[in-house]
């Protein structure tokens, strides 16, 4: 080998080793920032930090103390489960796995100083930044409700008082009241949820001697998750007590009136209704738009292999607020692609493994007592976009015994999703 | 491994119902096949549900600590319909024989829970 060519040998072999890692050369340990602390946010935080054990410096910013999951918010609701029950700290997950929990709202990326500030004007400097800000509500999407009325028409599609808001007013209404839903259109977190609601709703009105009451569900869908299910459900357990209005009926929400809790469409006028749930149209949170992220649709466009953003190379996004193709928004899915990125983040700035995308969601709901459904499946990257190779939804012939072993196992899920996110 | 076969015989032969308990087998000596780091990547499917710790939860079971040979076979059987459960049918699957035997490798390499 002459001389010349060693040289090109080694300097191509340096070249390949800053392209491969070039975080850790000449400077400190590689700095990943997680904005949200969601199911996404926090499963990327915890196992970029645990798997790269040491070698990546892991800031989490959220604000809050606890986190109030919005899975299982309906099974509080139908009074299966204690507030407690799905509120948990922050403390395990950043003490055991040595991240940062920077307690403040993201106010401001700089995505060219690959740089975040946070609303205390301190900044956090990333070489790769994970952004899982969830859903905002588009509060001018029903005519005549918006964020002033929340506390009198409230969504509860953000888990914490919303939700303890939506439960006392479910409490307080009287035998023979009506419940109007306005429910969402796609796309939206959670698409079993609003029919889950639906389901403890009804079953907190029964079990309490309510059976003359009404829930009026008025969706903007032809057709929503598990509808056989949930239909055939409600007439099983709930007869008479929920009526479900798809568009061509109700022809459009024309107006609501929180001062009256008047809904009006173009086929009927609800008016006096003992409880309004107003769960308006949503896109990814504040941060994704101001960051130059989201699209015209308002959420993320990602590359389907790994979670990047379609728009910028150092940043992932995951959860409710991406585009995921097949995949629905749960905090199943969010966790799901949590795992893809943090593979593909740790393989960016220490060079470790880089396995092939691989994506799963399971969606379980509860009908009555006992009585579960689920719908799932397995996705993959393919044709540009998150792909389903394989999806199940239960059959309507299931057997008791099957119906609660699927609660059996959302039960299981939750604890194991829990301890997958802060364990 | 005698006793091992006997009961993972029986075990399969049992799996017919989507409630069927899973009997885990005690660990035994068994020089693993898969490859483990990418059965850890793999496993990221699994443990939203299913705890690292071995700990079984409501209708989850845990499936840690299990001999390779046994762990393939529960994955086989969900793959060719002899268990029917929807989810775990959709995720073995998508799995390769390499796969599947990546996960048994890392899965069986992990502690058995401490208060069984």
């Amino acid at each position: 080998m002459d001389l010349n060519r060693r040289h090109i040998l080694i300097g191509a072999a340096a070249g390949a080793a800053t392209l491969y890692a070039p975080a850790v050369i000449g400077q400190a340990k590689p700095r990943v920032v997680v904005i949200g602390g969601g199911p996404g946010g926090a499963t990327a935080a915890k196992y970029v930090a645990r798997d790269s054990q040491g070698a990546i410096n892991v800031t989490l910013v959220e604000p809050a103390a606890n986190f109030v999951t919005c899975f299982h918010s309906n099974l509080y609701l139908g009074g299966y489960k204690t507030f407690e029950e799905i509120t948990h700290s922050y403390d395990d997950l950043t003490k055991k796995y040595a991240i940062n929990h920077a307690r403040k709202t993201a106010s401001f990326i700089d995505r060219d100083a690959k740089t975040v500030n946070l609303d205390d004007s301190s900044t956090l400097s990333y070489d790769k930044l994970v952004i899982a800000p969830g859903i905002d509500l588009k509060y001018d999407s029903v005519p005549g409700w918006g964020r002033e009325h929340e506390t009198i028409m409230p969504h509860a599609w953000k888990a914490g008082p919303q939700t303890q808001l939506l439960k006392k007013r479910l409490m307080e209404v009287p035998d023979g009241g009506v419940i109007v839903m306005i429910a969402p259109p796609n796309p939206y977190r959670c698409p079993p949820g609003p029919y889950e609601r639906v389901s403890m709703m009804a079953h907190v009105l029964k079990s309490t001697g309510r059976t003359k009451c009404k829930i009026i569900v008025l969706d903007p869908k032809e057709v929503f998750s598990k509808q056989g299910l949930f239909q055939a459900g409600w007439e099983q357990h709930y007869p008479g007590m929920v009526e479900w209005i798809g568009p061509k009926i109700h022809d459009g929400i024309k107006s609501v009136d929180p001062k009256t809790n008047t809904v009006e469409t173009g086929f009927e006028t609800y008016k006096n209704a003992a409880l309004v749930n107003v769960i308006p149209a949503q896109m990814a949170g504040r941060i994704a738009h101001e960051a130059k992220l989201a699209d015209a649709g308002g959420f993320c466009q990602i590359d389907p292999v790994n979670m990047k953003s379609k728009a910028d190379p150092n940043i992932f996004i995951i959860g409710d607020a991406a585009i995921a193709g097949d995949m629905p928004k749960s905090a199943f899915a969010a966790n799901s692609q949590a795992k893809v990125a943090a593979n593909a983040i740790r393989a960016e700035l220490t060079g470790s493994r880089l396995f092939p995308a691989k994506y799963t969601n399971t969606c379980w709901s509860l009908i009555e007592t006992d009585d579960a459904v689920k719908v799932g499946g397995a996705y993959e990257p393919k044709d540009g976009k998150i792909s389903a190779t394989e999806t199940y939804v239960s059959k309507p012939t299931e057997d008791v015994a099957q119906r609660k072993q699927t609660q059996a196992e959302n039960i299981g899920w939750y604890t194991g999703l829990i301890t997958d996110m802060f364990g | 491994m005698g006793a091992a076969r006997g009961l993972l015989a029986a075990l399969l032969a049992g799996l017919t119902g989507a409630s069927a308990t899973v009997v885990v087998l005690a660990n035994t000596p068994n020089p693993s096949k898969g490859d483990k780091e990418l059965g850890e990547y793999l496993s990221s499917m699994c443990v939203g549900c299913h705890q690292l710790s071995g700990r079984a939860s409501g209708g989850i079971p845990a499936i840690v600590a299990w001999p390779d040979e046994q762990f393939v076979a529960v994955i086989q059987s969900y793959k060719d319909g002899t268990r029917d459960n929807e989810t775990m049918r959709t995720i073995s699957h998508r799995l390769s024989q390499e796969e599947i035997e990546a996960l048994a490798a890392f899965f069986g390499g992990l502690p058995p829970p401490k208060t069984p």
